[in-house]
């Protein structure tokens, strides 16, 4: 081997792939092209927008420089890929209360605009979050009847989440085997001036004094929150199971 | 005739003592700052470590949060510890093998700096929580220019000495050193200006960081390693490349094929689903150089079992070469079509990295670093416990916490894909892995307590001035250290 064969085999064996596997879809899956509803198969017409809501970018900086996504996923993976879309609240809900219908579907390429990295993530240590902000307020709802108004059931979940940042081992149902760190610094104490805040934290703290969210805190709770991907998407990309569709595949 | 080839060898003689000495402060700075780097990043596997399974542990210190804490234990193995070791390695063996004296060790001092400043900033950087969120790139973005630029700087001789050596053969190690050192720049430039540089693409920016997680591991410390090895081996047990051809095979079958590796870690992500199949098929691929590379080197030591025993520098070594094989093997099995699901999202992913990091390319370093520096620093070193010592708890270490990682990740992806038992099931599957770690990463600090110690003696130059070199042979006298014996006698150690 001479250095002009060297050279040549390294940059066309490299070159290929660095093209094939690293530039060429980078810059392809860079402006999704739009997808429409079609007619006669989907109950919509026109082109599907996701939905986006809450303080997305400066609430995922939050999230990303705390390292969250060390332990949590952001994606339902297609069902050859695994069984993510068969846990009942992780892609949608089995049974949404609002529509009564199965909402789970796996993670589309909508599902990460806005940001400049798609925050998939590398274990699971805990749950995968893709579809939290719908998760957590079903739960709630679930536990508090059908009498609970939206907002109440909105303030309950934002609630959670804040005391679930606070210190995770304080709700009763993670206490004993939750090991999602605590993420108090995000917290302010303070002295309670005049009434207590709407926004204190229900934990224990010295008297006169009261636990508040902080901007971080609220720009990740907001995030968090947001975090619903279970809108209905044109057939033409909906890649459930057969059997959960009902009346698009009969 | 004799007298031609006596001053033949004497003259080599000379060259090569003035190339160690050319290189000495160059060589020791990548190795003693690695070393330094490699206590960090194991006092910080510790606690990351520690965390998962006590998550009150250092609670409520921002700086010390787990996200934060793993990604900068992390970022100071790969970029303190392993590159480091990596240019020391670089630019001794280009150098000697080139046969060419450094003549730029103070500007490879200066950037060797810069490259410890950026680094420096950049933990620090994560830890303060200005990471950037990307997996195994989180160094905050003003890190990556500088530490490019540093590269070049430390590397840019090595390339030279390479263009200027002698005609005639080129030696296998030199293919392998010279293409990671194209590699690294090709693929950490790549990563970096599109991440950094062009916004808009998150599920792209995730390939990408995928693809690199992939391609620094395998094509920059896998080849410096393969590259190291195959001087090592045949240099310390006198006899050639076991087959030399098999040794070229396995330098292009590499090359081919880990570029395409790297991808699978976003299987059934709203990718191109070519992508990351494409990338679990060439990362199972990877067994074949693996094997190649390990076996023609294991059969190259196999003829001299003796001095494999004996030799510090061997034994470290071909316990890195047969990592490389169970690195090999891992990468089939883990990314075999039934397995990768259960894996995907598992410890058994941080379990690939340290084996490929710490129990390939470290073993390597680690017996690399035993025989360069007593021929740099013309000192031998000093204890023959030490290195027992430092050999048998890293072997214990390493292994334990591969082990656990591979198998404790498929235990715990099968609770994930339970979709039927609620998620603490699969949540609660981390814990004793996790306890095992920490006690891994406790052992591993121990062993290189002993390393430290040992080389910042050799450091400041207290080794034994002795033309023995330290052997692992129980002494019939009773002086633990090994002979004395006259000292070397091609010319003063230090500088004219």
């Amino acid at each position: 081997m001479n250095f002009r064969q060297f050279a040549f085999g390294l940059t066309f064996s490299f070159g290929i792939a660095w093209l094939a596997v690293v530039v060429v879809p980078f810059f392809k899956l860079r402006n999704p092209s739009p997808v429409s509803y079609q007619e006669g198969v989907d109950t919509k017409t026109g082109i599907y927008h996701p939905k986006r809501t809450g303080r997305v970018v400066n609430g995922y900086e939050v999230y990303a420089e705390n390292g969250c996504y060390q332990c949590h996923t952001q994606v339902i993976r297609n069902t050859d890929a695994g069984n993510d879309l068969g846990r009942p609240d992780w892609g949608g809900l089995k049974l949404d209360a609002d529509t009564g219908q199965d909402t789970r579907r796996e993670s589309n390429v909508f599902d990460y605009l806005g940001l400049d990295l798609a925050p998939i993530g590398v274990t699971r240590l805990g749950p995968d979050l893709i579809n939290v902000g719908r998760r957590v307020p079903a739960r709630i709802r679930e536990a508090a009847g059908p009498d609970a108004s939206a907002g109440e059931i909105d303030g309950a979940a934002r609630d959670w989440f804040y005391l679930h940042l606070y210190n995770p081992r304080l709700n009763p149902e993670l206490r004993d085997w939750s090991s999602c760190p605590s993420y108090s610094f995000l917290f302010e104490e303070r002295e309670i001036t005049g009434e207590r805040s709407d926004e204190a934290l229900e934990v224990s703290t010295q008297p006169g004094m009261e636990i508040v969210p902080g901007d971080k805190a609220k720009a990740l709770v907001s995030y968090l929150m947001a975090l619903r991907h279970d809108d209905p998407v044109p057939a033409s990309m909906d890649y459930s199971p057969a059997d959960k569709k009902g009346n698009t595949e009969g | 005739m004799s007298s031609d080839s006596d001053k033949y060898l004497e003259h080599d003689d000379t060259l090569r003592a003035s190339i160690d000495r050319s290189l000495r402060h160059p060589v020791m700075f990548f190795f003693t700052s690695g070393a330094a780097w490699l206590a960090v990043a194991i006092l910080l596997g510790i606690v990351s470590s520690a965390k998962v399974h006590s998550p009150d542990f250092l609670a409520g210190c921002p700086w010390m949060t787990y996200g934060r804490v793993f990604a900068a234990h992390q970022s100071a193995l790969v970029y303190g510890w392993g590159c480091q070791a990596a240019f020391g390695m670089i630019i001794w063996l280009m150098a000697r093998l080139s046969r060419q004296e450094c003549r730029a060790a103070g500007l490879i001092v200066v950037a060797g700096h810069v490259w410890n400043l950026a680094i420096s900033l950049g933990i620090v950087g994560i830890l303060a929580g200005g990471g950037t969120g990307v997996p195994f790139m989180e160094m905050p973005a003003f890190a990556w220019l500088p530490m490019l630029l540093s590269y070049v700087g430390i590397t840019i001789w090595s390339m030279v000495q390479f263009k200027v050596r002698p005609e005639g053969h080129t030696y296998i190690s030199q293919w392998y050193l010279l293409a990671a050192t194209i590699w690294f720049p090709w693929i950490f430039a790549t990563a970096n200006i599109l991440i950094h540089g062009f916004g808009g693409s998150p599920l792209g920016a995730a390939a990408v960081s995928a693809w690199f997680h992939s391609a620094l591991p395998l094509m920059f410390f896998v080849p410096v390693g393969i590259g190291m090895a195959y001087y090592l081996v045949p240099k310390v047990t006198g006899r050639p490349v076991y087959n030399y051809s098999l040794s070229l095979i396995g330098f292009w079958t590499l090359a081919i094929i880990v570029p395409w590796a790297g991808l699978q870690r976003l299987t059934g992500a709203p990718i191109p689903s070519f992508l990351p199949y494409l990338g679990a098929f060439a990362t199972i691929l990877f067994g074949i150089p693996a094997a190649i590379s390990g076996i023609n080197l294991l059969k190259t030591a196999a003829a001299a079992g003796d001095t494999v025993a004996q030799s510090p520098t061997l034994r470290f070594t071909v316990t890195g070469v047969i990592s490389l094989l169970i690195l090999g093997l891992a990468a089939v099995f883990l990314n075999s079509p039934g397995v990768l699901k259960m894996t995907q999202f598992t410890i058994s992913g941080y379990g690939f990295d340290l084996l490929a990091i710490y129990g390939f390319f470290s073993f390597i370093a680690f017996g690399a670093i035993y025989f360069i520096v007593p021929r740099i620093t013309r000192r031998e070193w000093l204890s023959r416990r030490m290195i027992k010592i430092h050999f048998f708890l890293s072997v214990y270490g390493v292994g334990g916490i591969v082990l656990i990682a591979l198998f404790g990740g498929l235990m715990q992806g099968v609770g994930q894909e339970n979709f039927a038992q609620p998620w603490q099931d699969a949540a609660g599957r981390a814990f004793p892995y996790a306890v095992f770690t920490t006690l891994a990463w406790t052992i591993l600090s121990l062993s290189n307590f002993f390393f430290f110690i040992h080389l910042t003696f050799m450091w400041l130059r207290l080794g034994r001035r002795s033309s023995h070199p330290t052997l692992l042979i129980d002494p019939h006298h009773s002086s633990p250290h090994g002979p004395e014996g006259d000292i070397d006698n091609v010319g003063p150690a230090t500088a004219h």
